[in-house]
């Protein structure tokens, strides 16, 4: 499937990475134009687009900076380079290979709402991205392009790279600007939002990499450019899919939202070694799971939602016949339990209850009611969590119980996992 | 929140480190980029754990507060709130084996199997020679590349049993 | 003002209110253990999950109650199947790994968790098939002199975290770790040493912050609880006296927003610890012989207003006294004819506790110095001071000195002080304690201690505050103010028969600032004076 790319059009091309290189494809055109611009109209050229957020929330970007108030406080971009949702890389991709993009995306952003400072907020795993930033950004410092008068223009802006220190939690908006200011990363009480008091009390706009890495693209080729990729006027826009897991090719892949499952399959070469597909994540750890007969499903935010599961931050897992459900919901609850925050009650004690109660049955030693009971418990979970990693981590326990049941009976009928640890190297010499 | 006399002085009742001057140089620095002394917090605390051998010991932890001007329980609740910070000795060389699920669909578990049989220790032990240490970690964000593990800075992706232990040996 | 609709209820109330404040001011509970109306919201119990509509639409989601401010036109349920529902999940998960400490724990009686689950949540467990999340080695561990730790039975409500950076602001407690594991401790180290610390028990809904001293005294639903002021220092905060049938077990602060708001200092909530460790006057001593009260208050009688060539009659007062108890001092020197009056307070260190308002300060190791100076105990000018008695020669001087409180201070107890007082040629001492003073005297007069009568302080603020007895004075020991009413009535008959607040409405008839009021009709707060008061008095 030929798609033009844009988003990942750098990728690649090495020279891309220097302010010159970047520039020759047309960097900094789109930012030099909305200094021109008025600022309102930056948003409201994002709203035309449809642009909704890459991150795992899907909120529409051009309405989360309209919110930003008019009034007289530092204002603050931290754009949200936290990536910690399992299955998901595409951030990195456009961080190692584009940074100047992300770079002019934050610009133009900070110009629509008024603010002078952007903080990447970036997973401390990522040294290689961050390096590669802070070389950008000390780059684009000494062309001219941040610093006090951005492109000569007047307007200061400042840009720097946070560096986090391994915690999932900090992707979530609240606990990321807690992290920023230093403290544990322990989601807020909303309200007050962000776009009121965020980072240091001040209106703040939080966006995800990708995000903003569609920015330029928007100004240099038209919202209505933008809407016309995509299923309908509410899921536009290149989007970069994640694939990972019992697939012949694993990677990015740049394609338009909404392609079905079984299109972007094919793109990945299949299953993996020739499997059979048994079921597929779309969205990330938190997205429910969809089986093999949903395949036919279009990957947009509205058609998973509709579908009981989530685009999230369009990272699919493929898994094939050889995988027991069972373990791979284990394995997302330990995941969940051991990067709950620990401040309220439901995710703190549901997370790690559902944690070993998944653990206990896929060891062998699972109890009739022990299906019912983790579906109750997940019941109690959702909706009562103080952020949305409490809604997060039922996805794949209840879609376990929904779709799987049956594994999970045969687990406890057994005494034992029915499906043998699969090997995938050969015994070492 | 900045510290008040009481908090300050009861730092000084406690053991601190002694933070080289090149350290305390940049983390002064990096304050610049703040509105508040906390904000420097983070990137403070990496800046001391590659001074003192990769962890962070009390005495550190005392000191960075103290730089700060932070009370030390609160610093010592960010500390232990976040996984790249550690509390007692790693090796040299810190070695993170992704097992999360798009890694454990390719083979980690079986990369771990191959660190525990080429180092000879269990995770979050120190080999004999303070060369390594190892730990299962959660998703590096590389899954297109499993299986896959991080060690010091670097990510080694595409592994088998075999190029992992090979890359292992390879340490210093 | 925003109106809200609460259970069919409405009401309105202050912007910024939260649905659970909204919801108490209907009669309405909203269960809760995080939420404390003086320290940061944090909305992490979930406990407070209530039902909220806006604008005819139901959120889909229920609200934490105490991180929702009231907007004009909500309609909140807290009453609905949903409610349950999640009230009985919270409980479930906080019981999940909770130990069943019940038959060991000082909090059983007065804790979050029994009452809650009474009333909110189901009466058997779901986990079944695991083992509990314990913290190893963290079952007792102090976290400074006066306050234990057991982390297994800790909510993580972050209570005394926020108390330790917000009220006291020392922040000995963090919060550490995270997830299922997240704990409170202080820096390996470092101590809870404030002044306020066992503040943190009380703000503890748990059995997991429990105080030292009084661990496994007794159980709460065998004490009596009456509201009293604290007798430690001036700051005069408002308390709750617990005992068990005259056997005080300990001090809990109780709510005046104008004096201590919620809390009191540890020195305060040890004050009584004298009462049972010093020996106690228990009956009439004249010369080392036990008597009647009769006997001995006919011997006072006679020797005060005798008029002796040998010196002068003196009255040590103290800052221990009632203002009615100093009043009636007072009109005894006046009986005599004598100027020598003075008031005895041992200094204190410096305290604040925090309220809305500054806080109130205690400086002074007693509570009532201002109040007996007012009641006219003031030294005069030209005759003897109360340091002239501690530090002179002035009792050598003295045919007769009567010393209304025989614990007023420090010196009371000092060998060399006493000694001093003792050059009187007659000592008559007033106490409720048989201090090594109260030994010396030639008379000894067995009084109430401050918890065994009525009466009234004044404090640092210039308050007038009331309080009731507790429990009977033991066996001969009574009141002070109705030992000295029978002694003024040996004067006058008019003085028999006086009650504390006879004297008190006396009191107040001729206080400016105090007008109008009784003892009866004192505000539960107290009475705040005016600036201008009677000599000797300042702030």
């Amino acid at each position: 499937m030929a798609f033009e790319k844009t988003l990942t059009q750098n990728v690649g091309n090495p020279d891309a990475l220097t302010v010159a290189g970047y520039k020759k494809n047309g960097g900094y055109t789109a930012l030099e134009a909305a200094l021109k611009m008025e600022p309102d109209a930056i948003t409201q050229a994002v709203k035309d687009s449809g642009l909704r957020g890459r991150g795992g929330a899907g909120f529409p970007a051009g309405m989360k900076w309209s919110f930003i108030p008019k009034i007289d406080k530092p204002k603050y971009l931290v754009c949200n380079a936290d990536e910690s949702e399992p299955g998901t890389f595409k951030d990195r991709l456009l961080m190692e290979y584009d940074p100047h993009q992300l770079i002019e995306g934050c610009a133009i952003c900070c110009r629509a709402v008024g603010a002078n400072t952007t903080y990447i907020y970036i997973r401390g795993e990522y040294t290689k991205a961050a390096r590669i930033l802070e070389d950008a950004i000390r780059e684009a410092y000494q062309a001219g392009i941040l610093g006090d008068s951005v492109m000569g223009s007047g307007w200061k802006l400042d840009m720097y790279v946070h560096m986090g220190a391994g915690a999932y939690i900090c992707g979530e908006e609240t606990g990321m600007l807690e992290s920023l200011e230093g403290k544990r990363g322990q989601p807020r009480v909303k309200p007050p939002f962000p776009a009121v008091v965020g980072a240091f009390g001040c209106p703040t706009v939080i966006n995800n990499v990708e995000t903003l890495c569609n920015v330029p693209h928007i100004l240099n080729r038209g919202a209505a450019w933008f809407k016309g990729i995509g299923t309908d006027e509410r899921n536009t826009g290149p989007k970069l899919y994640a694939v990972s897991g019992h697939v012949e090719r694993p990677g990015t892949y740049e394609l338009p939202l909404g392609i079905t499952f079984d299109e972007l399959l094919e793109v990945c070469g299949g299953m993996y070694k020739g499997g059979t597909l048994k079921a597929f994540i779309p969205g990330g750890a938190s997205a429910p799971i969809l089986k093999a007969s949903e395949s036919h499903l279009k990957m947009d935010f509205d058609t998973l939602a509709k579908a009981g599961s989530m685009l999230g931050s369009a990272a699919v897992i493929v898994m094939d016949e050889t995988t027991c459900m069972v373990r791979a919901a284990s394995r997302l609850a330990k995941f969940f339990a051991h990067e709950s925050c620990g401040q309220c009650t439901p995710c703190r004690e549901g997370t790690n209850w559902m944690e070993i109660i998944l653990h206990r049955i896929e060891a062998g030693h699972g109890h009739p009611n022990d299906a019912d009971l983790l579906y109750s418990v997940s019941k109690n979970v959702g909706g009562n969590s103080l952020c949305a990693l409490g809604d997060a981590a039922i996805g794949p326990v209840r879609s376990l119980v929904e779709k799987f049941r049956d594994e999970i009976e045969q687990h406890i009928r057994e005494h034992a996992c029915p499906v043998p640890v699969r090997r995938y190297f050969a015994a070492a010499a | 929140m900045s510290a008040t006399a009481e908090q300050t002085a009861s730092v000084a009742e406690l053991a601190l480190a002694e933070l080289p001057d090149a350290a305390k140089a940049e983390i002064a620095e990096i304050r610049k980029r703040y509105p508040t002394a906390q904000a420097a917090l983070l990137p403070a605390l990496h800046i001391a754990q590659r001074n003192f051998d990769g962890w962070l010991a009390e005495p550190v932890i005392a000191a960075v507060a103290a730089e700060l001007g932070l009370p030390v329980s609160t610093v010592y609740g960010v500390v232990t709130f976040y996984d790249l910070y550690h509390l007692k000795p790693v090796g040299r060389h810190r070695i993170r084996v992704c097992n999360n699920l798009s890694c454990q669909l390719r083979g980690a578990e079986e990369i771990l199997d191959a660190m525990r049989a080429e180092l000879g220790v269990g995770e979050d032990e120190v080999t004999d020679d303070g060369r390594c240490s190892y730990v299962h970690f959660e998703c590096l964000g590389s899954c297109d590349t499993a299986p896959m593990m991080m060690i010091d800075d670097d990510y080694h992706e595409n592994l088998t049993p075999e190029s992992a232990r090979e890359i292992v040996r390879g340490l210093k | 003002m925003p109106k809200v609709t609460i259970n069919d209820r409405t009401v309105e109330v202050e912007p910024g209110t939260n649905l659970v404040e909204a919801a108490a001011k209907v009669g309405v509970q909203v269960p809760h253990y995080c939420y404390h109306p003086r320290l940061s919201v944090v909305g992490q119990c979930r406990m407070c999950m209530v039902e909220v509509e806006m604008n005819g639409r139901k959120m889909p989601k229920l609200q934490a109650g105490c991180s929702t401010p009231v907007a004009d036109g909500m309609v909140v349920r807290t009453d609905t199947p949903e409610v349950h529902e999640a009230q009985k999940g919270m409980m479930e998960f906080l019981l999940i790994n909770h130990p069943l400490d019940c038959p060991i724990c000082d909090q059983a009686g007065e804790c979050g968790l029994q009452d809650y689950s009474f009333k909110h949540g189901v009466a058997y467990s779901r986990f079944e098939f695991e083992d509990k999340r314990t913290y190893p080695g963290r079952e007792r561990i102090p976290l400074g002199a006066n306050v234990l730790l057991n982390m297994n039975r800790c909510i993580q409500c972050t209570r005394c975290v926020r108390f330790t950076q917000e009220i006291a602001g020392t922040s000995e407690i963090g919060f550490f770790n995270r997830g299922s594991h997240a704990e409170i401790g202080v820096f390996p180290g470092r101590e809870l040493s404030n002044p306020l610390a066992t503040c943190v028990v009380d703000v503890c809904p748990v059995g997991a912050l429990t105080s030292t001293r009084f661990r496994f005294a007794e159980r709460v639903f065998n004490l009596d609880k009456k509201p009293s002021i604290c007798a430690g220092c001036d700051a005069g905060c408002n308390i709750t006296i617990e005992h068990r049938r005259g056997k005080i077990r300990r001090y809990k602060p109780r709510t005046n927003p104008e004096v201590n708001d919620y809390w009191m200092c540890d020195d305060g909530r040890a004050s009584w610890e004298k009462y049972r460790d010093r020996p106690r006057l228990t009956s009439p001593r004249v010369k080392d012989r036990a008597t009647t009260w009769k006997e001995a208050l006919d011997a006072v009688y006679q020797r005060v207003r005798s008029r002796s060539a040998e010196g002068a009659t003196a009255i040590l007062g103290s800052g221990q006294l009632t203002t009615e108890e100093a009043y009636l001092f007072a009109q005894l020197a006046d009986q005599i004819g004598t100027p020598h009056r003075s008031v005895a307070v041992d200094p204190f260190p410096e305290r604040r506790i925090p309220n809305l308002h500054g806080g109130v300060f205690g400086r002074e190791a007693a509570p009532n110095r201002r109040g007996a100076e007012m009641a006219g105990l003031a030294a005069r000018p030209g005759a003897f001071t109360a340091d002239e008695f501690l530090n002179g020669d002035a009792a050598s001087r003295c045919a007769t000195l009567v010393v209304t409180d025989g614990d007023f201070g420090a010196a009371a107890w000092d060998d060399a002080a006493v000694a001093r007082l003792r050059q009187a040629s007659c000592l008559i001492v007033f106490s409720w304690a048989d201090s090594p003073l109260a030994q010396a005297a030639d008379i000894a007069l067995p009084i109430a201690t401050h918890a065994e009568k009525d009466g009234s302080f004044v404090n640092s603020q210039r308050r007038v505050q009331r309080f009731r007895a507790a429990f009977p004075a033991p066996g001969q020991v009574r009141g002070g103010v109705e030992v000295l009413s029978d002694l003024l009535a040996r004067f006058d008959p008019a003085w028999a028969g006086l009650s504390p607040a006879a004297v008190f409405d006396r009191f107040a008839g001729q206080t400016p600032g105090l007008a109008g009021l009784t003892f009866g009709s004192l505000p539960p707060t107290g009475a705040a004076l005016a600036d201008t008061q009677a000599a000797g008095a300042e702030g």
